[in-house]
């Protein structure tokens, strides 16, 4: 009997190791894609897109956002809100992305991830930067979001993302291209 | 039960122990040259009480770069560049820095250029100064 309560508890307390840190996975695109409320200004341009600055994410470490998940949901979210004709491999404009600050929380309950992304949109023809902007954002995951502490930090980085590029589409709507 | 519980407890600490490596790690925006930089202005995080901005700025100067440190968002004076950062600390037997961010950022623009990270745990602990060191060599480098 002895026995089988040690297994009973044994069993129980890898399973709740588990359940609580589980491995951590990278912020998802399409969990990253804007959707901008405002009606944008459209060009007839195609463009490229070009992300650098993000992490992977490491089975120890924590969720991060990654260059190529976060320049999908980049392309994504212009071809969704049809700011340029389409996005190419290479386009009349380019536009490049630095995530040059993810602040997470080593723990909490609710989390918040400051994000910091510097856009530049180049006429590749004349090679002018035509806009170029440092968007700053943060975005909380409350406790009630999710249990495991992994996905709340996960949510918080997609919910940060989202905001930045939402920022970023609306300033280049405003531009006349 | 206790002596199941302690072999676990042991289990997990020793896991833990082998799987803490200090971290290092740096980018830099596309076209981004830091050798242009000759001057900083390190504005203090808000949340920090320990003076780190000032060991930022007092390692800059010993580069032999002229730096200079405070509260204000924008520098007093002109510079070429701007430095940010976020210490986070922990506490095992007594605090220490657990890791430390900073930016590089545009002078005129406050875009970030450069950024740098270290993560260092309570093994692998290194002094205020020691991480202030490693991690504006890692963003510098």
């Amino acid at each position: 009997m002895k026995h089988r309560v040690r297994i009973v508890v044994a069993a129980s307390l890898v399973a709740a190791t588990l359940q609580l840190t589980g491995c951590a996975t990278n912020a998802k695109s399409d969990a990253m894609v804007a959707t901008p409320a405002v009606a944008v200004h459209k060009s007839s341009a195609d463009v490229s897109v070009a992300v650098s600055g993000g992490k992977e994410t490491t089975k120890m470490g924590a969720s991060q956002v990654s260059n190529d998940n976060f320049a999908q949901a980049l392309r994504d979210s212009i071809t969704q809100s049809g700011l340029f004709s389409k996005v190419a491999d290479s386009g009349r404009y380019k536009l490049t992305a630095f995530i040059g600050k993810v602040d997470q929380p080593v723990m909490g309950f609710s989390m918040t991830v400051k994000m910091e992304v510097s856009y530049t949109l180049v006429d590749t023809s004349s090679g002018k930067t035509v806009w170029t902007e440092n968007v700053a954002n943060e975005y909380t995951a409350k406790a009630s979001a999710a249990f495991a502490g992994i996905t709340r930090l996960r949510l918080a980085n997609e919910g940060a993302a989202k905001g930045n590029i939402q920022k970023a589409i609306s300033d280049i709507s405003t531009l006349s291209l | 039960m206790k002596s199941l519980l302690t072999r676990i407890a042991a289990a997990l600490a020793v896991v833990f122990v082998l799987c803490a490596c200090a971290t290092t790690n740096s980018n830099r925006a596309p076209g981004a040259d830091l050798s242009k930089l000759k001057s900083f202005y390190v504005v203090r995080t808000p949340e920090d009480e320990r003076g780190i901005e000032k060991l930022i700025a007092k390692r800059l100067n010993a580069l032999g770069f002229p730096s200079t440190s405070g509260d204000a968002q924008v520098p007093p004076t002109k510079v070429d560049g701007i430095v940010t950062y976020n210490d986070r600390w922990m506490w095992d037997i007594t605090m220490y820095m657990i890791r430390l961010d900073i930016e590089v950022r545009d002078g005129a623009t406050g875009a970030i250029l450069a950024n740098g990270q270290v993560m260092r745990p309570s093994l692998q602990r290194k002094s205020p100064e020691g991480m202030v060191e490693e991690t504006l060599g890692v963003v510098l480098k």
